[in-house]
């Protein structure tokens, strides 16, 4: 069976935990807090340490999904998990201040990630906030990456539908990149 | 149905912004100190990894590991979930050159991390906790 590994980041309340425990077909790892950052995100928990899911697709490959902490003070656990992921689902929610800045941050936060695994975005909450639009992300992301064309959906990380078409165009951009450069053999 | 209108919500301040918490941290590291001089740092944070005080701060980044701590007990606490075994107690990381003991201050989303250097025995460093712990619900409450 062929195993994949993706990390879900972005910021704090856009959605990782939902959207892991919508896709996940095992019992998910949660590490959740109480939160006292209400000013960032009014929500009662956040994620500590990781979130930790598994998805079947095709009925062949296994998907490992991974979430961080959103909260940059927990940036420790993002380089502990982006080494063994090959796929970056980012999150960001279309309500946060600056949000395509925010993107960009985040997509410079994981660039090691980004330089040798797929990446996709997903846009959340653009029921909370409609703009920017998907286009407006896109001509960001490109502006910035050129070379590059980085996918964006809006998504609603409670819709379990929603997320698995974006992990399947994650995952068949990570399934591509191998293909291209096959990951050396494991030790 | 009850359609009186319930007691309103007590204006709950972060404990890391509660000069009430951070005086009881205070107290209660000050006297850990005192039971133990190979106390080399300890710590009072939220579950969610804001410091609320801490001691001997001089060669340690307080923010940073009350982050850390705060991961490593949300782990150890899915672990003990994950394997059925109850409520996770203590959290220890047993290294060359020290030791750190972590424990929940029973009652409150907070947890306590201390840094033992290795002249002192787990076994005093966690009864010391375990005290330090006691008496910071006690200060609390
Ligand atoms: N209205 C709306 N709510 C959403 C949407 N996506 C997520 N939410 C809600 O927003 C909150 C997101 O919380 P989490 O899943 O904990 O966010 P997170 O990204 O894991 O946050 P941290 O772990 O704190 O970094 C939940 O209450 C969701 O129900 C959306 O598209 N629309
Ligand atoms: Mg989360």
């Amino acid at each position: 069976m062929a195993e994949h590994v993706v990390l879900f980041a972005g910021p704090m309340g856009s959605g990782k935990t939902t959207a892991i425990r919508s896709l996940s077909e095992i019992e998910v790892v949660s590490t959740e807090a109480a939160n006292t950052d209400r000013a960032t995100a009014d929500k009662e928990t956040t994620t500590v340490a990781l979130d930790y899911g598994e998805i079947t697709i095709d009925d062949v490959t296994k998907v490992r999904l991974y979430g961080v902490p959103g909260q940059k003070r927990f940036d420790f656990m993002w380089s502990i998990l982006a080494g063994r992921a090959r796929g970056l689902l980012l999150l960001i929610n279309n309500d946060a201040p600056e949000s395509i800045a925010l993107l960009l941050q985040y997509l410079a936060d994981f660039h090691e990630l980004h330089a040798r695994g797929a990446v996709v975005i997903g846009v959340t909450k653009s029921d909370v906030r409609e703009s920017p639009t998907v286009a407006d992300y896109s001509a960001a992301l490109t502006a910035k990456f050129p070379e590059q064309l980085i996918p964006v959906f809006t998504v609603d990380p409670r819709n379990a539908e929603e997320m698995r078409t974006l992990l399947l165009t994650l995952v068949a951009s990570v399934e591509m990149r191998e293909l291209l450069a096959p990951a050396p053999e494991k030790i | 149905m009850n359609l009186l209108p319930g007691p309103a919500a007590p204006a709950t301040l972060p404990s890391h912004l509660n000069p009430a918490h951070i005086d009881a941290g205070n107290r209660t590291l000050a006297e850990m100190q005192e039971l133990a001089t190979s106390l080399t740092f300890a710590a009072m944070l939220t579950d969610d990894g804001f410091e609320i005080v801490h001691l001997n701060g001089a060669t340690t980044d307080g923010g940073r590991f009350a982050s850390m701590s705060s991961s490593v007990q949300a782990l150890s606490d899915a672990v003990a979930h994950e394997l059925k075994i109850g409520t996770n107690e203590y959290v220890i990381i047993a290294s060359e050159l020290g030791h750190v003991i972590q424990l929940r201050v029973q009652g409150h989303p907070i947890v306590l991390a201390a840094l033992f250097d290795t002249h002192e025995t787990l076994g005093k460093g966690l009864s010391i906790a375990r005290i330090a712990a006691r008496r910071m619900a006690q200060l609390m409450a």
